[in-house]
This record gives C-alpha cells, structure tokens and sequence, in this order.
C-alpha cells in the first residue's frame, strides 16, 4: 500500500471519528448530583455528564480516588459546588489529572456559589469557630433561588465551551427556572405554618430561609464538629416553648438528633442531601418536595 | 471601586493638558489669536471628556468591571430576593452577568498558602532508646557508613519532636505552581521539597522540577503527616533511608486519556541518596585520593507506571509497578580502624497497592484502606580502596541483594477513630556474594499496631505499639516500641491525593 494512501485513510478515520456527535458533546464532570442535574438539564443532549461524589457521602470528607481522576483528564467542563465545599478532595484531583482546561480560573471550571451572594459570607476565618467557610455557606442545593440563578449562569458558561449550541442551553435554564418557578408558590404555601427548623449541621439554611422558617438551633455545637452533651442540654433548653421539627442529611449520624427528640418530642427526620444521581429537573423539585413535607410537618 | 480607570485616563490627560500647554505658549505672542486659542482649548476638553467616556464604557464591558458594578438589578436581586427570601423569585437571575471564572479561594491568591504541620511524640523502647540505631544496623542493610556525626534514627527515650514542616505553595503565574516544604527541628532547617511544576502542558503531561519525593511506591511520596503509622515502613526506610527517596532533578509524568486512570512517571535525579544513589565525589585525601570516580548528575534514573480502576464509588483500587538504576553508588565503610570505599551501580525495582473501602460513613466510620509495598534493590559494587588491615583487594566484587516488604490496614472503628495493624519484613532474600563466598543473612521484621483520634482533619492524637525484631550478627534482637504522637496542622494546607 502506497503511504499516500494509507494517509488518506487515517485521515479519513480520524475525520469520522472527530465528526461524529459522540465526540462533539462537552464531556461534563459534575462535582455533586445537584450540580449534575444542573449541567444535564442546561446541557441536555448537547453534554454528558458523570458526577464524582455518590449522593448519600458527605462532599466535605470525600476522598480524591484515581477513577476520579481519570474523569476529570477527559472533562471540558467541570460544574463545581465552590466556596470550598470541595476543598478536601477536588484540588488534589485537579492537580493530578493533568488537564489544564479544567484549572480554577478557565472558562473549563465553573463553582455555582461564585456566581451568587452567599449566607454567612465573611465569617472570620478562624478554625476554631469548626469548619467554617469564609465566603459563606456553600450548601446552596436546597435553595431554589439560587440553584435558578446557578443554571443561568452554567448556561453562560457552556455557550463560551460550545458558542453553537448557546440558544439551546439559554432555553434549558429558562425552561428549567419556569418549572421551579411554577412550583415556588406550592413550597411558599406549605411551609408558611411551620412554626421552625433545627438542623443537624447548616445545609439547610438557604431552605429555611427561602421558605421563611426560622432555624432554631443546630444539633453541631459548631460547623462540622461532633454534638456535646452540654451543647444539646443548652439546645434543649433553648427549645422549651417552641415547636418545630429536627432534620438531618442522611449520612449524619442520628444520635444528637434523637436524643433532641426524645427530650423535645419533636418529631425527627434523616433526608437525603442531595438528589438522585441521575435527576432531571422533576425529580429535583420531588427532592426539594420532600425537604418542604418534612420541614411542614405538624410537630 | 476599579483602580485600573483613574490609571488609564491620567497619561491622556497629561498629554491634553501639555498639549494645551505648548499651544498656549505658541499662541501667547500673537494676543489676536486668543479667541482662536480658547476655542481649541474647548475642543480639547470635548475630546478628552469623549475619551474619558469611551473608556468608561470599554471599562464596564469588561467583566471584572461588571462584578464590581453595582447595577440597580443586581442589587434588586440579590438583596430583596435572597436575603429577606420572600417575595416571587427573580426568575433566573435576570439581568445578572455571571462570568466570574474563578473560585472562591480563602487564601490571598498572590500570597502563598502557607500551612504549618507540628510533629511530636513521646516514645519509649526496651532497648534504652537504641532501637533506631539497632535499626539502622539490620543485618544485610549495610551501607555507606561515615563516622561524620551525622545521627540517624535517633529516638530519645521520653519527648522528642519530629520534624516540623513549613509548607508554602502557590500558583507561580499562567505556567508554574511552586511548593516548598522546609522540615525545621532542633538541629536546624532542612529543604524537604522545593519544587515548580507546569500547570499548562497539554496531553496529560506535568514536569516536576526542583528537590522532591520520587513518585515510586505509595507511601515514598507522601509527608510523614500523611502516614498511616508513626514510623517510615522498615523496607523503606532501610532500602530508601531514613528520609526515603528524596533528590533533586525533573519528573516527568503522564496521564494518558483513557477511561482507566493510568499515570507513567520518568525522573532524572541527581543521584544524592545514602541508600541508593551514594555519591562521596572526590577523595583528596592520601592514599585513596582519586580512588572514586567523580560523575556528574544525573546519575539515579526512575520510572513508575500507577494504574486505578473505577470500582464504583466504595471502592478505589490502585496498584503500580516501580524500578530504578543508579549509575553511581559509592560507599565508604568507615569502622574506625581503617576504611574501605566501595564504588559501583545499584538498581531496584517494586510495586505498590492500595485498596480503599469506604461505605460512607460520618468521619471515616467503616472505612478499610488496605496497602502494601514490596521492594527488591541490587547493589554492585567493587572495592575501590581500602585502608583495612589486611587490605581488601582493589577490585573485589560484591553483589548485594536485598528486599523488603510491608502490608498494612487502617479501619475507621468510630466516626474519627482508626485502628491500624502492620506487618513489616525486611531481607527476606537479603544476600551478599562475594569471592570469598556467600553470606545469607536473617529477615528482621516488625508489627505494629495503633489506635488514632482524628477530632478534626487538622489534628490527630495516636498510640501505637510496634514489636521488632531485628537481625544482627547474633541472631535476631527483639524489642517493644512504643508511641504517643499528636500532629497538627495549621494554616491552608493542600488536599492530600490518594
């Protein structure tokens, strides 16, 4: 075979191979289901998505596994938490996976919480205050407001990555806020005899406050530090008089909760975090469903 | 609220006002130009009030310039919609530009992140605190033994402090990262890492340059802070030294894009390594002078290939393979009554394995990490001078073989708590061929156990028990070790890979 030809047909391999529509879609490597959902239903045929953290894992304590790494090597596009929920495991599996396009700082690494306001931002940075966040608390999952705001935002920034197919993912987030939107009155609705909340650790704050329920306390003494005797005795106490239900992320452990519950009669719920793995915008807003029916419950 | 404009617009005001100053000073004789003069001045002010306008607006087109523009929207939106969190939502943030790329970082961005690990223990043997010199003395491990003070592996009976390490990184521009990492202790300041790596090269590739821990094995690239156990693993720690295998040259690896994570590594290294890649250079001193040869680096070569599957998201597997070659390994066995300098290459290779387990728990409850390392080395060497009495022939070969191996596994019994058990060996093959014949020597080996409470990821409290037993000229010596460590970390420290 003559190299002229065998050149044409490498060319001509490598041409179909990059041509086809398998190849076109942006590789997405969401940090959490929630980010996933976002990045699937903004994207929609246009991206695949993998996610790195499974939903029921705290995504403070994950740890940096190769097969992460090898996800983010082939990412265009890596859709992120940020202020530093990710901070134990995300840079490590950035720095080793030896793709540049998906550094902090390219158009290839997007954090939804850099995109909007954040509660308890400026907190000092001090660790004996627990785990604390200086640019505020990134467990903006649970937030409608915010995670509408995150899928404009994501649609932004995938059409820098694919300027072709930026009408599609400005009308996936458009269709995406319309169908949260839609549904605002209903939480609004059902939250507004709740008489209030405690949680084990703050991921429910934005919730809380979305759907105007005050948060009475929190079964962690301080942010990601275990429950003291002496803390849940004073919570207790703080309680007396009041009403409301105890939350919990499912992978928090049940003994403070419960031991609130007992001596308050409250009535105490675990929940996951985060929404399936695979969830679209319906199954979403059944996740954010379930928060609303449990922080609801007539105590 | 933007320092670049008033920046930018002063250089064109400087320049109208000179402008205007030599036009004045080239209309002043002619007094019946004035009107004229006055009329350019006017022209020249709407000038440089449209430029001032132009760049304005070149200025908030820009994105920092938008971030930092406080539009009646954004503030509508940010502060009634989410702060008081009533109201109908904003529907997606109209109005808002969000095109800030980048993160959040807690630490200044131009200022390094510093971080600062405390390192102590309270340790006590049955052997009057000799357990690290008997140790280092394993039978089948002797090497390059130089009567220059330098102590190795002391352990004091009682308090000691480990080395403390200073840690500072940052992103050195567009193309470099940078770390140092300075290892303080009583006796002065040591550079334990100082390195630029590329942030920028394409196709999966970094290049590492400066003085780092070779990325062979599992545990040899990873800071003590890191360990599982209180003490380097007896295979590395006699086969790689007592500060393991540490040099300055370049490292090259490789991330190939294949859906397993598959990492190749090539280093170039000085060749500065008592264990494996000793170097005494010149010899001036009669009557061995010049018995060495001098070799510039580098002189010890690496390669390592690291493979992790997807095993879903309880399980994360990798395994690697390692090897090495030093073209130069110069030994001077200094006994105090004469001396002999051995020269000549040396080569190892190994592999490493580290399975992890982790259902999910809070804290680390119920995770099983599982690791193990095995390690072979080769040492070739002829005697180059001697000083003993009775001599050794220059040109004696002697082949040294050695190896080693470690299994360990750490359980999270609670939420915070571990409990480790450890199983080391060391000279299982160990042998040494010389004219004279072979000598086939004992393994010494060692088991280890602790118990860890981790109160949060930047401290840590562990007890840990260890049983040696280690090969000497008579027979194995046997001795308890024992460890009450605390470490702490302060500061922005850097995640820790797997």
């Amino acid at each position: 075979m003559s190299s002229p030809v065998l050149f044409r047909i490498v060319a001509a391999t490598l041409l179909l191979l990059f041509a086809s529509p398998v190849w076109a879609r942006l590789d997405i490597v969401a940090t959490t289901s929630s980010m996933g959902m976002l990045a699937r239903v903004v994207g929609g045929e246009a991206v695949r998505v993998s996610v790195l953290a499974p939903r029921d894992r705290d995504a403070h304590h994950l740890q940096a596994r190769p097969s992460m790494l090898a996800a983010l090597r082939r990412a265009d596009l890596v859709v992120a938490v940020g202020a530093e929920l990710e901070v134990g495991w995300l840079p490590a599996a950035l720095q080793g996976a030896g793709n540049p396009r998906v550094n902090p700082g390219r158009p290839g690494y997007f954090e939804a919480a850099a995109q909007m306001p954040l509660l308890g931002a400026g907190a000092a940075a001090d660790r004996s205050q627990g785990d604390v966040h200086p640019h505020g608390n990134p467990h903006i999952q649970l937030d409608p407001e915010r995670m509408m705001t995150a899928a404009v935002a994501l649609a932004k920034r995938m059409a820098m990555l694919a300027p072709h197919d930026a009408p599609r993912f400005a009308a996936n987030a458009e269709r995406f806020a319309q169908a949260v939107g839609a549904r605002v009155p209903a939480w609004r609705a059902a939250a507004k005899p709740a008489p209030g909340v405690v949680f084990h650790h703050q991921d429910g704050d934005y919730l809380a406050a979305f759907l105007g329920v005050p948060v009475l306390g929190y079964i962690e003494p301080l942010p990601g530090i275990p429950p003291t005797a002496r803390h849940l005795q004073a919570l207790v106490q703080s309680l007396a008089g009041h009403k409301g239900v105890i939350l919990r992320a499912d992978f928090a452990p049940p003994q403070g909760a419960d031991l609130v519950a007992r001596a308050t009669g409250w009535p105490s719920r675990a929940l996951p975090l985060e929404p399936p793995l695979d969830a679209d915008t319906d199954r979403w807003i059944a996740f954010i469903d379930r928060w609303v029916q449990a922080i609801a419950t007539d105590p | 609220m933007n320092p670049v404009r008033p920046r930018a617009t002063r250089p064109i005001s400087v320049r109208k006002a000179l402008a205007a100053a030599l036009l004045a000073l080239t209309a002043l004789p002619a007094a019946a130009a004035e009107a004229e003069l006055l009329r350019k001045l006017e022209a020249l002010e709407r000038e440089t009030a449209e430029l001032r306008r132009q760049l304005e607006s070149l200025h908030q087109s820009e994105p920092a310039a938008a971030v930092a523009q406080p539009s009646a929207q954004r503030s509508s939106h940010d502060h009634d919609a989410h702060a008081r969190g009533d109201g109908r939502p904003q529907i997606a943030g109209a109005g808002l530009e969000p095109l800030k790329l980048g993160t959040l970082p807690s630490a200044n961005a131009f200022n390094p992140a510093i971080s600062v690990i405390f390192d102590g223990f309270w340790h006590h043997d049955g052997v009057k605190g000799e357990s690290g010199e008997i140790i280092e003395e394993a039978a089948g491990f002797h090497g390059h033994h130089d009567d220059d003070g330098h102590e190795h592996g002391s352990l004091k009976q009682g308090f000691n402090l480990a080395h403390t390490e200073i840690v500072m990184s940052a992103s050195v521009d567009n193309y470099f990262d940078a770390l140092l990492n300075l290892a303080v202790d009583e006796d002065g300041i040591e550079v334990e890492e100082a390195y630029g790596v590329t942030r920028n090269l394409p196709a999966g590739l970094q290049v590492k340059f400066g003085k780092f821990y070779s990325g062979v094995g599992y545990i040899n690239a990873q800071h003590p802070h890191e360990w599982d156990f209180v003490d380097r693993p007896l295979p590395h720690h006699l086969m790689f030294g007592d500060h393991g295998l540490n040099d300055s040259g370049v490292q090259l690896t490789w991330v190939p894009p294949l859906p397993t994570y598959t990492l190749v590594g090539l280093e170039l290294l000085q060749g500065d390594n008592e264990a494996l890649a000793n170097y005494v250079g010149e010899t001036d001193s009669e009557p061995v002078a010049g018995a060495l040869r001098e070799r510039s680096g580098p002189r010890l070569v690496t390669g390592f290939i690291k493979v992790g599957p997807d095993l879903g998201p309880d399980h994360a597997l990798q395994a690697g393979l390692f090897g090495g070659r030093a073209s130069v390994h110069q030994e001077l066995h200094d006994h105090g009554h004469g001396a002999n300098y051995l020269e000549g290459s040396t080569w190892f290779a190994g592999t490493d394995w580290v399975w992890q387990y982790d259902r999910g728990g809070a804290h680390g409850h119920g995770r099983l990490r599982l690791q193990g390392e095995y390690l072979y080395r080769v040492k070739d060497l002829e005697t180059a001078a001697s000083l003993d009495e009775p001599a050794f022939a220059v040109g004696n070969q002697r082949r040294s073989t050695q190896d080693g191996l470690y299994v360990q596994g750490v359980y999270g019994i609670a939420p915070r708590w571990t409990t480790g058990l450890r199983y080391e060996a060391a000279g299982l093959t160990s042998r040494l061929d010389r004219p004279d014949g072979t000598i086939d020597y004992d393994d010494s080996r060692r088991i280890s156990a602790n118990v860890a409470w981790n109160p949060t990821e930047f401290s840590r409290l562990r007890l840990q028990w260890g049983r040696a037993g280690i090969a000497g000229d008579e027979g194995r010596e046997w001795f308890n070790q024992f460890y009450l460590q605390y470490q702490l970390a302060l500061g922005a420290h850097g995640a820790h890979k797997f």
